[in-house]
């Protein structure tokens, strides 16, 4: 079976939370290398973040950031490979990313006819 | 698995460096911006560096993002015209900047200046240890109120006034004089061991927690000593007795994380690369004509670590340290060491006549340390009744759990 890709939208809670100490960057850092290491063969792309500007262009209009209304918004994007979508939510859960409350990833296949 | 040992402590090592790059580049009085312009490219460091992998200089991205940040801080705010003429020289260099290699002697050179001018004897001790900790170890307040058994409040409170004393004299980090910063050395000498002390003497149960701060004092001491101002005997001497007293660390306690004592620890599981190390530094610091506290108590802990069992403990020796000890650096404490040695060297009662010999201030007289070593000695004095008593006041005031269950143990409690 061919692998399919995966694209992952993060999102998180626009709440400030405490900001980490850099003891706990150290610890989330190793974490996140740990994470990479054992899925190396899924992660395709770690992606980027998006930044917290930006615009929503319509057929009539164009609105600064669509975010306001919304409680989480996207901070970025990664990309996998896996057999099913349910080999993908492993990865995902078994993420550092996740670990943080306020924090969800919505898994999507990107489809190719 | 190279990087993963690179990147070991690269947040909080080179969290001081930068503050103290920044503050000796933009000026002391913006600490708070520069604290969190460090902490914002910290953050950008963790999701850049897991896509791209770690930079070849860690410490030039982080500079370069924390400066840029700073920059447009500035910018956002009021004060920008003023800021921006004072510091439009960096704007302009500092992409030359970045490139330029001395760059590492520059941060360690920035954070020893740092240590200095924090170590100012118009804010209290308490407060320059905090603020080492928290701006040059870069530990947050919860992790330091963890490490010295304060509440988080307190540590804001003596963090707070370090950092008002430092903006109230505005003094920039290169304008501290050179007599000025030799005659800082000794506070600067100090606070390094109290840290240190802190961490060695903790009672906490987490081995790492009380090791990393020994480790940041060895580190900062290290610093210091290859330092024009802090090539000094003092300064080996400090390091040698910080090496003796880490060879030992993690025999201080059993495997269930209780305490033990001197007598009771497997001398074979001390680290010997350590004491070896410790012995260069104390050699090292043999020279000139003038001897501190710190080459005293190298010399005890010196003592302690090349003595193959407890029993064949120099203790003669030992007591003749502690005596010349009370001549340079009187401390109650020290006597009551002094007690415990005689104590092993002559007999318990000549121990208590050390003890009794003495003044004991009131917040020695309150603390476990008296009760225990002198329901100790009454003890093994033959004086149950006596002894029995002071046990009972002793393990009454013993701050933690773990050093209540080992006066128990010791002191035969029931």
């Amino acid at each position: 079976m061919k692998n399919k890709t995966y694209m992952c939208i993060l999102r998180s809670d626009t709440g400030g939370c405490e900001k980490p100490s850099p003891s706990e960057m150290e610890l989330q850092y190793a974490k996140y290398q740990a994470w990479q290491q054992k899925f190396a063969s899924n992660i395709l792309d770690m992606g980027n973040k998006l930044g917290a500007a930006g615009s929503v262009v319509r057929h009539e209009s164009v609105n600064d950031g669509p975010f306001i209304e919304l409680k989480e918004i996207i901070g970025g994007y990664m990309t996998l490979t896996a057999k099913t979508l349910d080999e993908a939510i492993t990865v995902i859960q078994a993420s550092p990313m996740v670990a943080s409350e306020g924090t969800s990833i919505e898994i999507r296949e990107i489809c190719t006819p | 698995m190279n990087q993963q040992v690179q990147v070991e402590h690269v947040f909080r090592h080179e969290y001081g460096k930068l503050v103290a790059l920044l503050l000796r580049r933009i000026g002391v009085q913006h600490l708070d911006a520069i604290e969190d312009a460090v902490q914002w490219a910290m953050a950008q460091a963790l999701d850049f560096w897991c896509k791209d992998n770690i930079p070849s200089s860690p410490s030039a991205w982080l500079y370069q993002v924390a400066h840029r940040h700073l920059l447009s801080e500035f910018k956002a705010t009021q004060r920008r015209s003023i800021l921006l003429t004072e510091h439009s020289y960096i704007a302009q260099n500092e992409v030359i900047e970045l490139e330029e290699a001395p760059f590492a002697g520059e941060m360690s050179d920035s954070m020893l200046r740092m240590l200095f001018v924090a170590c100012s004897d118009a804010i209290p001790i308490e407060s320059q240890l905090v603020f080492t900790l928290k701006s040059l170890c870069g530990f947050s307040i919860r992790e330091i109120a963890l490490r010295l058994f304060i509440t988080q409040a307190n540590v804001y409170k003596r963090f707070s006034r370090a950092k008002q004393q430092l903006k109230n004299q505005t003094l920039e980090l290169d304008m501290l004089p050179d007599d000025e910063m030799v005659a800082r050395l000794p506070s600067v000498h100090r606070v390094l061991y109290l840290l240190f002390t802190e961490g060695y003497l903790s009672s906490h149960t987490d081995t790492a927690i009380r090791r990393d701060l020994c480790e940041e004092a060895i580190r900062l001491t290290k610093l210091l000593g290859a330092s024009k101002f802090g090539d000094v005997p003092n300064s080996y001497a400090l390091l040698a007795l910080m090496y003796f007293h880490l060879a030992k660390i993690n025999t201080r306690q059993d495997s269930y994380g209780s305490l033990l004592l001197l007598e009771q620890q497997d001398r074979r599981r001390w680290n010997k690369q350590q004491i070896t190390v410790a012995m260069g530094f104390l050699a090292q610091s043999a020279t000139g004509n003038t001897i501190s506290r710190y080459h005293i108590e190298a010399g005890i802990a010196a003592e302690h670590c090349l003595s193959p069992s407890f029993e064949q403990t120099p203790w003669e020796k030992i007591v003749a340290s502690y005596e010349l000890l009370h001549s340079i650096a009187p401390s109650p404490l020290h006597y009551l060491n002094h007690a415990i040695a005689t104590a092993q060297w002559k007999s318990p009662e000549a121990g208590l006549a050390v003890l009794n010999s003495i003044d004991i201030p009131d917040w020695l007289d309150r603390s476990y340390h008296w009760y225990a070593v002198q329901a100790d000695l009454l003890f093994r004095s033959g004086e149950t009744i006596q002894g029995q008593a002071y046990a009972i006041l002793a393990i009454a005031a013993a701050p933690t759990d773990s050093i209540k269950q080992l006066l128990s143990k010791r002191l035969k409690v029931r």
